[in-house]
């Protein structure tokens, strides 16, 4: 029997590994000797220098306070767009991450078997060498698609896509389709962009929430506007069917049945239609196919909507008239994914048509700043190979409508199992954790007992390193240069505040010397990190020293977002498509549809996942400062349907589903559906190089079903149901 | 072999009775106890928290403590500023249990301080405002009080008799200062508690607490003069002055009816007296100490085939020591709100239940059996019942 | 940078999203180890049945109070109250009674019941960040929270700020500011949209609480020496009285053996 930890032995554990853990004093200080010729730091190593976060994808400003060679302390930038001179908890803790006792600061090559946790060190030499001679093993063999290709994306994105395309293999696999194909699709097919920038300002009136918990999902520098919307007076309602933080602030939290908010979103369009709320002008000239959704809603009335959704059907009429009358200064939130179902690809379209039909384009919403690094220069490197494989993921041969760059993860891991349409024997992934976040755990290890061959870059053995053969060490955020990046007018810089400990290296460095080895290097044509980065710098004129000192540094071309004169999107009309050709074209619907989703049966409940403020994802859960203000990892269950099962607060139970069970702890609480369990993704580490977070809590992943959106590609994550009992 | 025959052979012709040995094997728990205590903290031996910083130590070893030695000043006035001369022969004894518990309290604190080794810092670093200050200083003179007044008979038992003399003309001043030391900190320890008028029970909460933590101190006193005597005479085969005590538990009616009507009057005084029965378990708390400590030893007391009877002194001073004990368990620990069971975040600060440990109780234990095995010996090894050269002495 | 004369904070209960920054960040800025805090989360939690429910929290930590307790009951004198506003704690002279810990009305010092007599058992508890204030910069927790639920300035310019917030938003706020007046005051000023009670706050007087123990404490010597000059003269006169009674017996005896001579 699998048992996680007590509560008693949760705080012991956290307490015995961190013993008299003192912040800053776990390893010995190294000054960065650049800063100080810089000036940046004093001659002792004190001093302050900015850089960018890295515990979550947000990326905040950072000043990072220097003493004596160590980082003591973390600052949000003021100059930064996305903190604003605040950080969330994840950012402060940070410097608990560079210095984790866990770290992993030397090369790994595994000696016992795969899961075992033996590794031996081994110099970057070895580890390298023997790194690419099995990639290449593998390439003359099978084919270079015969390599898979995982990344979260980040900073170093650029370079790992091009170690990537340069290697020659088509298998790319991220974490996006567990989070957010639904709505870049839905946004791509709409807007004809991955996701339009929301402005909060002060007229701002309407917000609608669907999921995203955005005050425990921090994206700090939204999550504060969010929060000073609410305080100067704006309206939220907000769905979900727990109540969150974000439910204890908003307006209205309206218990949505999971799955059914596309019900909700449809009576919406259905009542804003119906009663000629919508903004017929803005309609007319910069929208096409309004006609058909028209139809098509016109049978989606708020009383089938509300035995659905379990909303009544006055909430839902009030809410559209609210809605359509704030505007152009409301705004309906695309989140990440809504209810996480199959039919959330509809959710998203429906979100973003509600947002055309009532005008908000250009006030609460407009076209952001891409992030591709598109003014900053790059090094010269010859044409990719053509690649003519197949994709394992199904893209686009069973996804035709899914992105290259999204992919469709949990479908690549299907096919690494399956072996069909071929084989894949090896898997270079770095700063990624499938073993945890994708899911039915047990199907991904079954994939990674098919592969000839893993590599795993990483900063901490986290448990997709645990069963890898070779484990290089990157160094961690507060130790490295990344890529620059465009944020908004400005290019902010990523750059190392200490040395890197150990061996660790960046992961600039890691890719060029794999790229080497496999006969790549042309592609890598930077001597090192600081030399990558000046020739980014070269169209704008400016020099490296100065951008590290100022943190940052202006564009001169700024593709100011919402300055277009002429309202135009990227779509094959140049339009707002309400109705989408491109969808219609490969036989998907054209205008959101209803799909009825799935229901548990009476014995079981839907299992929801969702953030907490103090975790990001499966990465940062051995945070010893995180770890000591986070919640115990609970299965929460309504207090009646607790008391109808004979289940107190407190008692172990088993939770199962179709692929796995676990065994947690139940929290009895009045926050949640008397129809759903709840649990906090990212514990039930099975890494025992985790010594904080090792044994802590149960794994998600391990009961979660597969379940593909055809049209998107987007994992369905809580349309997974469980049955509860007492363990 | 030889050797460990020779040890045992040594104690068993040690003069130690099977009850010293119990004693001594009390005394070496708490020893043990201490010592974990010093190597690894507080919170190694007790359940004392950040929400129970105070809890069995001091309302047992402090506030039970100081008051049980009240019997030393209350039989010193009595005798020596009162100029009741009959009551001589109660003194010796009774000064001997008020020095043993004034150092059993050092000896307790010595523990419970988080830094006992400073605790000089009181005579140093001094804050006039605080009440536990003025306590600490005190406490600290009394005791040297106690030991001055009391060694006369010390020194007869070394047979320094001139020495003893001249100690004893020459008393008055440190008899004067014992009493009056005696009253300031008899009554702080109630002071003390005005500090928490949000914590504790408005059953005991009032700004009259040293004047009832002084009336009840004189009680017990008396109380514990009786309950000394009686127990003295039993275990040391000395005759018992019931002559004396039935007139010192008469006294104790008396201060009883003024401590009760200090005490409802004031509770009239402040509305409260609606909270009588209304509290819950304050009520059944108050009414506990109320009717142990005062209103029994009244009924009995107030009879005199109960006063002249060995057997009815004994009972109805258990009664008064019990219940007054009560009452400074109540004011200081039971009727005190603690932290209240809200949601705490990190989960280290939930811990806000408290239950004393078997070490914790050892050490007070163990340092009761000190007192209890000192005041045997000098029983046994001082003349502690003689009248002693006081008896013609002094006018 | 107008400088702040009397330091405070003001914490906004509605704007507080729980996310516990201020607890990370004042962790790494004071160097408090995994097993202790300075600033933790009270509250009752979530309140109410499904679906009517609300929730009530807030980030507790030394009030700073204007007359503080601890200052006024530690033997030691271990605290000491600066004059631009934080309450600060002397380890140096710390004997470990708790007797501040008591007299808190907040339960804010926290002790070392970990630690030995040779590593040393001490208080601990916020600073209000002595370090960052005296150069310009807000203490730890409010520089970082992301809704300014926590925000710090000049003390009266927060209390009317709060109360213009409470006028901004009828119905909002329960119509009082705590700690404007709580106990004389305090500089951790606190706005809640619910009984202040659900936070963890007692319910106090505007008195200060240590004005009746202060008061007693002038009291002492000039009662000690009164007392004693009582006990003396009772002493003295119940002596004289006795004696005069004694002489006035030995009189007639005197007389008698006088005149049967």
């Amino acid at each position: 029997m699998n048992k996680t930890l007590s509560r008693r032995d949760f705080l012991k554990l956290g307490a015995a590994s961190a013993g008299m853990v003192v912040i800053g004093q776990m390893l010995p200080p190294l000054v960065v000797r650049a800063a100080r010729e810089n000036g940046t730091l004093s001659a002792s190593g004190d001093g302050i220098i900015s850089t960018m976060c890295e515990m979550c994808v947000w990326r905040c400003g950072v000043l990072a306070k220097v003493k004596d060679g160590r980082v003591v302390k973390l600052e949000g930038n003021p100059e930064h767009p996305h903190s604003r001179g605040n950080l969330c908890p994840r950012g402060q803790s940070g410097l608990m991450n560079t210095y984790d006792p866990d770290r992993v600061l030397t090369p790994l090559i595994r000696v016992g078997n795969r899961g075992e946790g033996k590794f031996r060190k081994a110099t970057w030499e070895e580890a390298l060498d023997l790194t690419a001679s099995k990639m290449l093993e593998i390439k003359n063999k099978y084919g270079a698609e015969a390599m898979v290709f995982s990344s979260t994306h980040n900073l170093s994105q650029v370079q790992f896509e091009n170690l990537l395309y340069a290697f020659g293999s088509p298998n790319y696999g991220t974490q996006r389709s567990l989070c957010f194909n639904a709505m870049i699709v839905a946004n791509l097919m709409t807007y004809g962009m991955e996701e339009p920038a929301r402005i909060y300002d002060d007229k701002l009136a309407y917000i609608l929430l669907t999921g995203r918990n955005l005050l425990e999902a921090i994206s700090t520098s939204e999550t504060s506007d969010l929060s000073h919307a609410i305080d100067r007076g704006a309206k939220v309602v907000y769905l979900d069917p727990r109540y969150t933080k974000t439910a204890s602030k908003a307006t209205e939290w309206l218990p949505v049945k999971p799955g059914n908010d596309l019900a909700f979103h449809l009576a919406l369009l259905n009542i804003i239609i119906d009663e000629k709320l919508y903004n017929a002008s803005f309609v007319e000239k910069n929208t096409l196919g309004f006609d058909e959704v028209r139809k098509e809603v016109s049978r989606y009335t708020p009383a089938w909507a509300a035995p659905l959704t379990g909303i009544p059907a006055e909430t839902i009429v009030r809410v559209a008239r609210e809605f359509a009358a704030a505007a152009p200064h409301a705004l309906a939130h695309n989140g990440w994914r809504t209810s996480n179902f199959v039919n959330s690809f509809h959710t998203q379209r429906a979100i973003t048509i509600l947002n055309a039909i009532v005008g908000n384009w250009g006030v609460t919403m407009t076209e952001a700043d891409g992030e591709e690094s598109g003014t900053l220069g790059k090094p010269a490197q010859p044409a990719y190979p053509r690649v003519s494989a197949l994709r394992l993921d199904g893209v686009p041969w069973k996804y035709p409508v899914v992105p290259f760059k999204l992919g469709v993860f949990q479908e690549l891991r299907d096919n690494i199992v399956t072996g069909d349409p071929y084989q894949a024997h090896g898997w270079f992934i770095s700063r990624q954790n499938p073993v945890m976040s994708l899911p039915d755990r047990g199907r991904t290890l079954e994939a990674f007992a098919k592969m000839d061959f893993i590599a795993t870059v990483d900063i901490i053995m986290n448990d997709t390193a645990w069963f890898s053969d070779v484990v290089l060490p990157e160094a961690s955020y507060l130790e490295r240069y990344d890529p620059l990046l465009p944020v908004g007018d400005r290019v902010f810089i990523r750059q190392p505040v200490i040395e890197p400990q150990g061996e660790a290296k960046s992961a600039l460095w890691i890719y060029k010397q794999l790229g080497e080895r496999l006969g790549l290097g042309d592609f890598f044509q930077y001597a090192d990190d600081e030399d990558y980065l000046r020739q980014q710098l070269v169209p704008l004129g400016i020099s490296l020293e100065e951008v590290k000192s100022k943190g940052y540094a202006e564009l001169k071309e700024t593709p100011h977002a919402g300055e277009t004169l002429e309202k135009s999107w990227s779509t094959p009309s140049g339009k707002i498509e309400l109705y989408s050709e491109t969808l219609a074209k490969v036989g998907f619907p054209g205008v959101p549809t209803w799909e009825e989703p799935p229901q548990p049966e009476p014995s079981e409940f839907y299992l929801l996942t969702g953030k907490v403020a103090q975790s990001t994802q499966f990465g940062t859960q051995n945070n010893q400062l995180l770890n000591k203000y986070s919640d115990e990892p609970r299965l929460w269950m309504n207090t009646k349907t607790a008391g109808e099962l004979d289940l107190a607060d407190g008692d172990w139970v088993e939770a199962s589903s179709s692929v796995g069970k676990i065994h947690t702890r139940l929290l009895v609480t009045q926050a949640i559906r008397p129809d759903c369990v709840y649990m906090t993704p990212g514990y039930g580490h099975i890494s025992k190089g985790l010594t904080t977070a090792y044994g802590v809590g149960a794994s998600d992943s391990v009961v979660h079903v597969t379940f593909t959106d055809p049209i998107s590609g987007g994992q369905a994550l809580s349309q997974t149901f469980v049955t509860v009992k007492k363990a | 072999m030889k050797l460990n025959l020779r040890v045992t052979e040594n104690l068993r012709r040690l003069p130690i009775t099977r009850g010293m040995w119990v004693m001594i094997t009390l005394m070496a728990f708490a020893a043990i106890s201490a010592f974990v205590r010093y190597a690894y903290g507080i919170g190694a031996i007790s359940d004392l928290s950040n929400a129970y910083p105070w809890a069995f130590w001091i309302s047992f070893d402090l506030y039970c403590g100081v008051a049980l030695g009240a019997g030393a000043f209350t039989i010193v006035a009595t005798v020596e500023i009162l100029d009741l001369k009959e009551f001589r022969p109660l003194l010796r004894p009774s000064v001997l249990t008020g020095l043993l518990g004034y150092i059993m309290v050092v000896i307790a604190l010595l523990v419970d301080l988080g830094q006992p080794v400073r605790i000089w810092h009181l005579m140093v670093y001094q804050n006039y405002t605080s009440i536990l200050f003025e306590v600490g200083i005190c406490v600290m003179l009394y005791t040297t009080v106690l030991l001055i007044e009391f060694s006369p008979v010390l020194l007869e038992g070394f047979k320094l008799n001139k020495v003893a003399h001249t100690i004893h003309k020459y008393s008055w001043p440190f008899i004067i200062l014992g009493v009056v030391l005696s009253t300031l900190h008899q009554s702080s320890l109630g002071s003390m508690l005005i500090i928490e008028p949000y914590k504790l029970h408005p059953l005991w909460w009032t700004s009259l607490l040293p004047l009832l933590f002084f009336v009840s101190a004189v009680n017990v006193g008396l109380g514990m003069i009786i309950l000394e005597s009686s127990l003295s005479s039993s275990a040391f085969g000395q005759g018992l002055e019931t002559h004396l005590l039935k007139k010192l538990a008469k006294a104790d009616v008396y201060v009883l009816l003024i401590y009760l009507a200090l005490k409802f009057g004031d509770l009239a005084w402040s509305g409260e007296l609606n909270l009588l029965f209304t509290s819950g378990l304050m009520s059944v708390l108050f009414w506990g100490e109320i009717i142990i400590g005062a209103l029994i030893p009244i009924a009995l007391f107030t009879r005199r085939a109960v006063r002249e009877s060995p057997k009815g002194l004994l009972i109805g001073s258990i009664f008064v020591v019990v219940g007054l004990m009560f009452n400074r368990f109540n004011a200081s620990w039971f009727a005190i709100k603690h932290a209240d069971p809200l949601s705490y975040v990190p989960a280290f600060m939930s811990h806000v239940t408290y239950f004393p440990t078997l070490p914790e109780i050892s050490v007070s234990i163990g340092i009761v059996s000190a007192g209890v095995l000192a005041f045997t010996l000098a029983a046994k090894y001082l003349p502690l019942f003689e009248h002693g050269e006081q008896a013609h002495s002094g006018d | 940078m107008i400088e702040i004369k009397h330091k405070a904070y003001l914490f906004d209960a509605t704007r507080c999203i729980d996310c516990r920054a201020c607890m990370v960040a004042c962790s790494v800025e004071n160097n408090i180890p995994t097993d202790k805090t300075r600033i933790w989360l009270a509250g009752i939690g979530i309140k109410g049945e499904y679906p009517e429910l609300e929730r009530a929290t807030m980030v507790a930590h030394c009030m700073h109070c204007e007359h503080p307790d601890c200052m006024s009951a530690c033997p030691v004198g271990a605290y000491t109250k600066r004059a631009d506003g934080p309450v600060l704690y002397n380890p140096d002279v710390c004997i470990g009674c708790r007797y501040c810990m008591n007299a808190c009305a907040f339960g804010v010092p926290h002790f070392d019941y970990d630690k030995g007599i040779i590593a040393g058992a001490f208080i601990d508890k916020c600073t209000m960040c002595p370090q960052r204030i005296d150069v310009g910069e807000e203490p730890a927790c409010v520089a970082t929270c992301p809704t300014d639920a926590l925000e710090f300035g000049e003390r009266e310019e927060l209390i009317a700020l709060a109360h213009t917030r409470i006028q901004a938003h009828p119905g909002r706020y329960i119509d009082h500011v705590y700690g404007e007046f709580e106990k004389g005051g305090t500089s951790y000023l606190i706005l809640s949209h619910v009984p202040f009670k659900e936070l963890g706050l007692p319910d106090l007087g505007s008195d200060p609480i240590n004005k009746i123990t202060e008061g007693l404490m002038e009291e002492t010597i000039p009662f000690a020496l009164g007392w004693a000059g009582v006990l003396s003269a009772i002493t003295v006169g119940v002596r004289a009285f006795k004696k005069k009674e004694t002489m006035q017996e030995e009189q007639p005896a005197a007389q008698e053996t006088e005149s049967e001579k």
